[in-house]
C-alpha cells in the first residue's frame, strides 16, 4: 500500500493569472494534513491537480518516490486519491450498499444476478472495521448530511482508495453528526489513510490535524506541524495584499435607523442577531461559509419569513416573509449571490434586465414610455460603466462582471433606500471589482444604508461603515471604521480564541 | 481580458437581432414559394375567393396562436385551447338558444373560455404543476364539458348577430380578417408597450429573477392562461359563425396546429423569446401547406403525417438554436 504523496513545483496559470506558483505540498500515510487559505488562495486548483481534474503547467506528482501521470480523474482514481465533495454525488434510491458498489456490483456465481447479501456483508465488514453504525440496506434517501458523507468516504477506502481528500466537510454538519466524523478520521489515521482536510475552522484544525499548510494568493505562506504552530499565526498568515485599488471616501453616517433588526432568530440559521443600517451607512455581515449571514439577509429582504424576533423598516415592524414584491415597493433591493439562478433573466435584453423592477414608473398613459425607459437604461448603464454594445444586447453575452454591474444598475432608483448584497464581487475580475466598490460607495454617498454579506477579508475591511462578524449563526463582535483588527475578525469568524 | 470581451460583446447583438429577421425573411420567402408552388399544382390556389376561404378558415388560428405565443413565452403550453373551443361555444350557444340575447351569448362563451383558463392558471402559476400535465387534464376534462352540454349533438343557430363575425364577408374579405388584425394590435400593445407584456418575457426567461426582483411571476401566469381562455372563447363564436351551428366536436386538434404554427414562427419552446410577428407568418405558412395539401386532394391520412413531420422538425430546429445559446 502506498503511504507518501508528494506534489512538487506545482505551477499552474488561468490566462495571465498565476493560480498556483511553485508550490509543494505532501501528505503521507496516518497523517492528517489541514490546507487553509481564504477564498481564491489556490488550495481548490491544487486539489484539482491532485485529482486530475485540472493538468499542472509545471511540476511533479509523485508516490512513493515514483513519478506519477494524473491527467484525468480515472488516474487519480487509479493511483488511490479520492475526493469527497461538498455536494455529495449518491443516487437517493439506492441502498448503502448499492452506492457503494455502483459500477462494479457482485454478481452471484455464474449468473447475470446481484449479490446483494455478500455485497451488504461486505460493506458491513468495512463499517465495523471503523466502528460506525449504519445498515447497508438502508436507502441512501434516509440518511442525514453526516450519513451519506460516511458512505461516499467508505465508497473511497473500497475503491482502495489511501489518500482522501476532504472540501469543508463539516460545513453541513450538526455538532453530533461533527464528532461522529471526527471519530472515524481518527480510526483511518490509525488504519494507515493518508487525509488531505480543507477547513477554515481552527478549532477543527487544532484537534484533528498534524500538519497545517496555509495559501495565499498561490503560494505556501506557512506550512508546520501543529505542534509548532498556533492560530494566531495560522490566521496572520492568511490574510492577504489589497487586490482592488480603492479609497473609501470621507462621509458623515447621520440619521434615525432605516432598518433596525432586533434579536432575530431562525434554528439552525442564525441566532439573536441585533444591528442597525442608517442612511448612508454600508454594514458588513462576514464569517465562513454557513454562518447564517445570507439567510438573515434574505429573511430582512422578506423572501423567508421563518424567523422569530422583529426587523422595523423605517420606523415599523415588517411582516415576516411579506415576499420580494412588497419589499421592492417599500425600496428595498437585492443582488443575489447566485447570479444566473436569480440573478438574470438570460434570453432577454439588457434593457429589460434593468428596466424590470421599476416598470410602474415608466408608465404614461396607461402604456410603457419607450422614452422614459431608454433615459433610465442609459443613465444605469453609464453610472456602473457596464460594458454593452446596446442595450438591446442579450444579457447572457456580456462577461460575469458585466452581468454583475447590471444587477447593480437596474436599483439605482431614486426610490431606493436600502440595498442588500450578497457576496457582490463573486467570481468577478478585479477591474470589475474596483467599479463595484465604487457603485457601493456612490450609493451609499446618496444616502441609501446598505446591508452587505462578504466572506472576503479584504474587501470587508475596504468597504465597511461598520463590520459584524458571525460564527455559526451567531453574530461574535461588531467592529467601527476604521478600527479593523484583520486578524481579530478571522479569529471571530474561525471560532478561535486570540 | 477586457478588450476581448468588449469584442466579442459587440460582435453578438446583431447577429442576435439579425436571426430574428433572418427567420421571418425565411418564413416570408417559405409563404411565398408555398403559395407559387400550390397555384401551379391548382389554378384555384390564387382566386381571390380562395384566398377569402383560406384566410376565414385560419381566422381561428391566428387567435388561438397568439395565446399560445403568450404562454410558450412563459416556458408554458396550453393542449386545452381545442376543448376549450367546443365547451365555451356549447355554454355561448345555450345562453343563446335559451335567452334569445347574441350579447349575452358573446359574454359567457368568452367567460367560459376564461373559466378553463382560469383553472389552467391556478394550478400552473399558484401550485406550480406542470403546465403540459395540468392542460393534459383540462384538455379531457373541456370536451367531456362540452359533450354534456350538447348532449353530443350539435345545435344549429340561426341569430344573425351572433353569426355575423364568423359568417359573414364583405365581398370576398371575411369580416373575421380585419377583427384579428385588431387584436393582433390589441395584444402587441399588451405584450410590448406594459409591465404585464414584460412580466411575460421575465417569468419565461428567468421566474426566480423575476421573483427577487418583485415582480410576481406566479400571478403572471395565471393571467396568461385566462388569456389564452378567453382568446378560446372568441374562437368559438368565430367557429359557431363559420358553420351556423355549435359542435361538441369542435376545435379538434387546434391545439396541435397552434403550437407548431408558434415555433415555427421562432417562438422558443424554452420561453422568454419570440414575437406575435413570428406567430402571424407561422400560421400563414402552416395554413397555406394546409389548405393546398386540401386543394391537391391529398390523401388526409397523408396530411396528418405531414403535419406531424412538420411539427418534428420546427422543435428540431428550435432545440438546435436554444442549444446554441445555453450557456
Amino acid at each position: 500500500m502506498s503511504n507518501r504523496i508528494d506534489m512538487k513545483g506545482i505551477t499552474k496559470s488561468f490566462f495571465a493569472t498565476k493560480a498556483l506558483d511553485n508550490v509543494d505540498f505532501s501528505c503521507h500515510a496516518s497523517e492528517v494534513h489541514a490546507l487553509v487559505g481564504l477564498n481564491g488562495a489556490g488550495k481548490s486548483t491544487l486539489m484539482k491537480v491532485l485529482g486530475g481534474i485540472y493538468s499542472s503547467d509545471e511540476g511533479t506528482i509523485e508516490v512513493d518516490g515514483a513519478a506519477v501521470t494524473i491527467k484525468t480523474p480515472v488516474d487519480a482514481d487509479n493511483a488511490g486519491i479520492s475526493m469527497i465533495h461538498q455536494e455529495l454525488s449518491l443516487i437517493n434510491e439506492l441502498t448503502v450498499a448499492g452506492n457503494i458498489f455502483l459500477g462494479r456490483e457482485l454478481k452471484r456465481a455464474g449468473t447475470p444476478f446481484l449479490d446483494k447479501r455478500e455485497m451488504a456483508r461486505r460493506v458491513k465488514a468495512e463499517l465495523d472495521r471503523f466502528g460506525l453504525m449504519l445498515d447497508p440496506n438502508m436507502p441512501v434517501r434516509e440518511l442525514n448530511s453526516g450519513e451519506k458523507q460516511i458512505v461516499e468516504i467508505i465508497r473511497a477506502l473500497m475503491s482502495n482508495s489511501w489518500l482522501i481528500v476532504m472540501d469543508e466537510p463539516t460545513s453541513a454538519l450538526s455538532e453530533e453528526d461533527k464528532e461522529r466524523l471526527f471519530g472515524f478520521i481518527e480510526r483511518m489515521k490509525q488504519e494507515g489513510i493518508a487525509i488531505i482536510y480543507i477547513s477554515h475552522h481552527m478549532p477543527e484544525i487544532f484537534g484533528i490535524a498534524e500538519r497545517v499548510t496555509v495559501m495565499r494568493d498561490g503560494e505556501i505562506v506557512l506550512s508546520e506541524r501543529i505542534a509548532e504552530t498556533s492560530e494566531p499565526a495560522v490566521i496572520r498568515s492568511m490574510t492577504g495584499r489589497e487586490l482592488a485599488h480603492f479609497e473609501k471616501p470621507h462621509k458623515e453616517i447621520a440619521g434615525e435607523p432605516l432598518l433596525t433588526v432586533d434579536a432575530l432568530s431562525k434554528p439552525g440559521s442564525f441566532e439573536d442577531v441585533s444591528f442597525e443600517v442608517r442612511p448612508g451607512e454600508i454594514v458588513v455581515l462576514t464569517g465562513l461559509r454557513g454562518c447564517g449571514a445570507p439567510e438573515l439577509a434574505k429573511s430582512v429582504f422578506g423572501l423567508d419569513g421563518d424567523y422569530t424576533g422583529t426587523v422595523s423598516y423605517l420606523g415599523s415592524p415588517l411582516v415576516p416573509g411579506r415576499g420580494p414584491a412588497v419589499a421592492v415597493r417599500e425600496g428595498m433591493g437585492l443582488v443575489t449571490e447566485n447570479r444566473d439562478k436569480n440573478g438574470i433573466l438570460p434570453a432577454l435584453s439588457v434593457r429589460d434586465n434593468i428596466a424590470l423592477p421599476f416598470l410602474e414608473k415608466a408608465l404614461r398613459g396607461g402604456v410603457l414610455s419607450r422614452g422614459h425607459i431608454e433615459a433610465v437604461v442609459d443613465k444605469a448603464i453609464r453610472d456602473t460603466s457596464t460594458k454593452t454594445s446596446s442595450p438591446d444586447q442579450e444579457i447572457r453575452f456580456l462577461s460575469g462582471g458585466n452581468k454583475q454591474k447590471i444587477c447593480f444598475s437596474r436599483w439605482l432608483d431614486d426610490d431606493l433606500k436600502l440595498l442588500i448584497l450578497l457576496e457582490p464581487t463573486r467570481g468577478i475580475d478585479v477591474h470589475a471589482k474596483a467599479d463595484i466598490y465604487r457603485i457601493i460607495e456612490d450609493l451609499a454617498g446618496r444616502g441609501v444604508g446598505v446591508l452587505l454579506l462578504s466572506y472576503e477579508i479584504d474587501e470587508v475591511t475596504m468597504l465597511a461603515d461598520r463590520v459584524i462578524t458571525m460564527y455559526q449563526g451567531k453574530s461574535i463582535a461588531r467592529y467601527n471604521y476604521p478600527e479593523f483588527d484583520k486578524d481579530q475578525m478571522l479569529a471571530d469568524m474561525a471560532g478561535a480564541r486570540i | 481580458m477586457m478588450t476581448s470581451t468588449a469584442t466579442l460583446a459587440s460582435g453578438t447583438p446583431k447577429k442576435a437581432i439579425d436571426s430574428l429577421m433572418l427567420r421571418y425573411l425565411v418564413l416570408i420567402g417559405l409563404i411565398v414559394i408555398a403559395s407559387v408552388g400550390f397555384s401551379i399544382a391548382n389554378e384555384n390556389f390564387y382566386s381571390l375567393t380562395n384566398i377569402g376561404i383560406l384566410l376565414r378558415s385560419i381566422a381561428v388560428l391566428f387567435l388561438l396562436a397568439m395565446g399560445m405565443t403568450f404562454i410558450m413565452l412563459t416556458g408554458g403550453i396550453d393542449l386545452s385551447i381545442g376543448s376549450n373551443v367546443a365547451f365555451s361555444g356549447a355554454v355561448g350557444v345555450l345562453t343563446l338558444v335559451t335567452t334569445g340575447s347574441a350579447a349575452l351569448g358573446f359574454a359567457t362563451s368568452i367567460l367560459a373560455g376564461m373559466l378553463i383558463g382560469g383553472i389552467n392558471g391556478f394550478f400552473i402559476g399558484r401550485l406550480k404543476l406542470s403546465p403540459f400535465m395540468v392542460s393534459l387534464a383540462t384538455y379531457a376534462l373541456a370536451r367531456g364539458l362540452a359533450l354534456v352540454l350538447y348532449d353530443a349533438n350539435s345545435i344549429n343557430v340561426d341569430n344573425a348577430a351572433f353569426l355575423w363575425l364568423g359568417g359573414v364577408s364583405w365581398g370576398n374579405m371575411p369580416v373575421v380578417i380585419p377583427f384579428v388584425a385588431l387584436v393582433f394590435i390589441a395584444l402587441s400593445v399588451l405584450l410590448y408597450q406594459t409591465p404585464f407584456g414584460r412580466d411575460v418575457y421575465a417569468a419565461g426567461a428567468n421566474a426566480n429573477t423575476a421573483f427577487v426582483l418583485g415582480r410576481r411571476p406566479e400571478r403572471t401566469l395565471v393571467w396568461v392562461y385566462v388569456l389564452s381562455g378567453a382568446l378560446a372563447g372568441l374562437s368559438a363564436i368565430i367557429t359557431v359563425g363559420r358553420v351556423s351551428s355549435g359542435q361538441p366536436w369542435a376545435g379538434l386538434y387546434l391545439e396541435f396546429d397552434a403550437i407548431t404554427a408558434v415555433i415555427l414562427g421562432g417562438t422558443s419552446l424554452f420561453g422568454g423569446r419570440g414575437k406575435l410577428l413570428g406567430t402571424i407568418l407561422g400560421v400563414l405558412l402552416y395554413g397555406i401547406i394546409i389548405n393546398g395539401l386540401v386543394l391537391t386532394g391529398t390523401n388526409p391520412y397523408l396530411q396528418s403525417l405531414i403535419k406531424g413531420l412538420i411539427l418534428l422538425g420546427v422543435v428540431l430546429l428550435d432545440t438546435l438554436t436554444q442549444k446554441g445559446k445555453a450557456a
